[in-house]
């Protein structure tokens, strides 16, 4: 990282007439694995170095980045960034939230660091996974793993004086496997994430999750009926609970969103000035708390400082079922008349940091899963989903489970192929009674940002309940 | 020019003399400009230069690969190469890579679009072109992109070439209410005869047409589908026929090679053509691109291939690497024989669904997915658009759908948008018979 090259470019920058200027830069090592059906495919490794430059000038924004390390090339993405800052020719001036500078280092500690983990463990680690799958007694036919390392060195400074530099190992796998029965078949996504070093491997237990999936998907064929459509009570696993958090809490909260900047892409809000929806209105039952914290040690969304070098900390979107607070950056914290609470992330220096999710997750309750399930007369218990989407409102929403079961007097039964609850974010939320006390964390890649951004979250929660909901 | 052919040739030999079986080396300089605006106004401009080669190996079967940038470390970054080779494990599936020499087309792209550093211009004129059809008091957003690649390849196994590649994509979204909007694009590989300004007009149309809209009703509906829509179709088909992803499942595809997958009236190729946004002369292997049917008059034809793919199913390379997985360019259906409009009126009772997102599926294999229309929803009664429609989903199977293809225009356009409308495809109206739509309750 060669820092006399971004602090030239801040200086450089300095000289315009200019509102603001920050240079980030980004030294990324890449190690990325992948197996197809027991085979290594291909192994790259590579290292991605560039700086950007984003100034506010004149009421607009121009963004340049390149991944030559001169000063002449920081003079031209500079002269850049400027250029397209005054060629915006905006009448509604782009405002910054007015905030302190920092200066400080942060780093995630590894306990297993990946460097000294060898290649060959990697592989072969990856490979026992694969073995324990096809020695099963399920037919596996087909089996994709893919590992991804990221050891991200950032260095961000701001005309400010904010000088913040950073380091953060990531982590990641994931998996997608085919279960074949009675000539049928089924399949399993499964993705894993973490900030820190290669313990993460042991934490994340592959291996026994997958032969889970690999029972389940072969009772999903052999044993599954399919429920009689209809109102009953719907028990969500964590995995189902963290998806609706992301999906209908997390997105429609996202400020950006929420003032169109996303409009054409990601979508809009349901929730907007002067709509049926904002700050203060109920959104959800009353034991419906819903957070995104990027402070959780080691999760996948783990940072301590975002992209524009605002401290992270827990962030109350749904409370008691209210909408609370929005995920801000320094832009719309100053359109809306608050001050950022640190969601501003990029996948690279050579992409725009924008409003961001990190750990999005339901607060846990008092009771245990098994509470929930015992006052349900008729119901279905939906551990894992496999199908899901929802509108660009981020209102109209559908989960189709992978893992289910019915239940009936408060018993769980037979699996349950395939059950569907397509409903609404306020009847979702709403008909939440009851949460669980185990929470429970899954990784995630959210998509958003054009080009595509797509960044380490984890959604997550404890189980819930909700009653009277139409599931088919 | 040369020069950085001369260097990328360079790290093959250098490679080959350090033991690697096969090298293959590509240097992409690439610039990149977007413009993004929301609410009327542009919001930003970025801009992003790469310079990167990216270089893959064998070396006893086993298959690493590495960038540099700017030539930098190149000795370094090849020795750690090896390193991992040797801890590596052989794949016995690796066929090598194409070997031979290419002749290539000469590269059409136009530099003119490398050169359009401030595009604002374009913006402000097809944001009006919006306003003229939808109002005044329109809510417009979108991007404007640009591109311009000079691509270098060197292989050990004989391809060496030269490329460059251009392309201007514009993307418009417009509200006429909170909850009635239309989209359009505008995509091409040259200046020549781009017009944002049509987007705009289009997208305004639709978002006037789209006013008022009620709830729709569940069931199943005949639809016909805009060229943005199908063409995420298209996109969701042509990536099936990835041979990477019919061996991982990840397609309907599988084991269905010289079957009817379709109506008869369906012909789809991929062609990465001279017009389209990811025009190219050659794939990552150096091999020529070509025009691939793969679905001929309903029937498979073929999957989409490299070397190594190719050889586990006894075919040849269609062009198409990525040397881990094979991908459609540029996917075209074939025309039709009646006008959008007869389409409409072939239409007694159904829906003109204009643009879709979300798109997920249960089951690859099976084909059970659903996808999220959005922008204008319209319920059409016999032949005409006779009501707004909101918050309906499609819920279907994608076998199915092709299907029940009923009918092709004979107008298509080129769109490419996001990650939704991917890859780039040349799509018409299509009319699809007994689709299932669904809402929430």
């Amino acid at each position: 990282m060669e820092k006399d090259i971004v602090d030239y470019a801040l200086e450089y920058a300095r000289g315009k007439d200019i509102e603001y200027a920050e240079v980030r830069a980004q030294n990324q090592k890449l190690e990325q694995l992948m197996l197809k059906n027991g085979i290594l495919e291909a192994f790259l490794s590579s290292v991605n170095s560039g700086f950007c430059v984003r100034i506010l000038a004149e009421g607009g924004i121009g963004f340049a980045s390149t991944n030559k390390w001169t000063k002449d090339e920081a003079k031209a993405v500079v002269d850049l960034a400027y250029r397209f800052a005054k060629a915006a020719r905006r009448k509604d001036k782009i405002l910054f939230a007015e905030e302190k500078a920092v200066e400080t280092t942060w780093k995630v500690e590894q306990k297993k660091k990946i460097e000294d983990v060898d290649s060959e463990t990697k592989i072969k680690q990856f490979l026992d996974v694969d073995k324990a799958l096809t020695s099963h007694t399920v037919n596996v036919p087909a089996r994709v793993f893919e590992c991804d390392i990221h050891l991200t060195e950032k260095y961000f400074a701001n005309t400010e004086g904010s000088r913040i530099s950073s380091f953060v190992p990531k982590i990641a796998a994931f998996g997608f496997i085919t279960v074949v029965e009675q000539g049928k078949s089924e399949q399993a996504f499964e993705q894993f994430g973490y900030s820190g070093g290669w313990e993460a491997f042991d934490g994340w237990q592959i291996t026994e999750k997958l032969i889970h999936d690999a029972n389940v998907l072969k009772e999903v064929i052999t044993k599954a009926k399919a429920v009689k459509p209809g109102p009953m009570d719907l028990v969500c696993g964590s995995e189902v609970t963290g998806i609706a958090a992301h999906e209908s809490c997390g997105h429609p909260m996202e400020a950006d969103r929420i003032l169109g900047r996303e409009m054409s892409q990601a979508g809009r809000s349901f929730i907007y000035k002067g709509g049926s929806f904002w700050m203060g209105t109920r959104i959800g039952s009353d034991v419906v708390t819903i957070v995104d914290d990027p402070t959780v040690e080691h999760s996948y969304g783990y940072y301590k400082y975002d992209d524009e070098g605002i401290k992270a900390r827990r962030r109350h979107l749904y409370k008691n079922g209210i909408i609370n607070e929005f995920l801000h950056n320094r832009e719309t914290a100053a359109k809306l008349g608050t001050r950022s609470n640190a969601s501003s992330r990029a996948v690279n220096y050579d992409r725009e940091a924008i409003v961001r999710m990190a750990n999005t997750f339901v607060l846990p309750g008092d009771m245990t899963e098994e509470e929930l399930i015992e006052d349900v007369k008729n119901g279905v218990y939906m551990v894992s989903f496999m199908e899901w989407n929802i509108d660009d409102k981020r209102f109209n929403q559908r989960y189709v489970g992978r893992e289910a079961y019915l239940i009936e007097n408060g018993e769980l039964k037979h699996p349950v192929a395939r059950p569907v609850i397509e409903t609404t974010t306020l009847k979702f939320w709403s008909a939440v009674d009851a949460v669980s006390k185990d929470l429970k964390f899954d990784a995630a890649t959210c998509g958003k940002g054009d080009p595509m951004q797509g960044i380490p979250v984890y959604t997550g929660g404890p189980s819930i309940r909700l009653r009277d909901v139409y599931v088919k | 020019m040369s020069d950085v052919l001369n260097q990328t040739e360079e790290i093959v030999k250098k490679a080959k003399s350090l033991g690697a079986d096969e090298v293959i080396a590509k240097t992409t300089f690439g610039k990149y400009r977007q413009s993004r605006f929301s609410n009327n106004e542009i919001d930003t401009t970025v801009a992003w230069n790469d310079y990167v080669t990216d270089i893959t190996l064998s070396w006893k079967k086993r298959v690493v690969a590495t960038q540099v940038r700017n030539f930098q470390n190149v000795d370094g970054q090849l020795k750690q190469l090896f390193e991992i080779a040797k801890v590596s494990k052989e794949n016995p599936m690796f066929g090598g890579f194409a070997k031979g020499k290419f002749k290539y087309a000469l590269s059409s792209a136009d530099r003119k679009v490398a050169e359009l550093e401030e595009p604002s211009e374009y913006i402000f004129e097809a944001i009006e072109a919006a306003k003229r059809e939808a109002g005044q008091d329109i809510n417009s957003g979108g991007i404007l992109f640009t591109k311009f690649e000079d691509v270098y390849l060197a292989s050990s196994e004989g391809p060496l070439g030269v490329d460059s590649r251009s392309a201007i994509e514009f993307s418009i979204r417009v509200f006429s209410q909170r909850e009635a909007s239309g989209h359009s694009v505008e995509c091409s590989s040259t200046l020549n005869g781009f017009n944002p300004s049509r987007a705009g007009m289009e997208a305004g149309e639709i978002a006037k047409l789209a006013k008022n809209p009620k709830v729709g009703d569940e069931g199943i509906y005949d639809v016909v589908l805009a060229p943005l829509f199908a063409g995420s179709m298209l996109g969701m088909w042509a990536s099936m026929v990835s041979a990477f992803n019919v061996m991982i499942q990840l397609s309907i595809f599988v084991n269905k090679l010289g079957q009817k997958v379709s109506s008869e009236i369906v012909t789809i190729k991929d062609d990465p053509g001279p017009y389209a946004v990811s025009h190219r002369v050659f794939d990552d292997e150096g091999v020529r691109t070509r025009e691939n049917v793969f679905i001929d008059h309903g029937i498979l034809k073929t999957y989409l291939h490299n070397t190594s793919t190719a050889k586990i199913f006894k075919a040849e390379t269609t062009g198409n690497a990525g040397l881990v997985v094979p991908s459609p360019w540029n996917v075209e259906m074939g025309i039709g024989n009646i006008s959008k409009d007869e389409l409409f009126k072939e239409t007694r009772r159904g829906l003109y669904l204009t643009n879709t997102w979300y798109t997920r599926f249960q089951n690859y294999v099976k084909g059970d997915f659903s996808t999220i229309p959005r922008d204008g929803i319209f319920l059409i009664e016999n032949g005409e658009i006779k009501q707004s429609l909101k918050d309906l989903r499609l819920s279907d199977n994608a076998l199915n759908l092709l299907n029940n293809i009923a009918g092709i225009s004979k107008e298509r356009k080129h769109v490419h948008w996001w990650g939704e409308a991917h890859p780039p495809s040349l799509a018409p109206y299509l009319l699809i018979k007994n689709v299932h739509m669904t809402k929430s309750k």
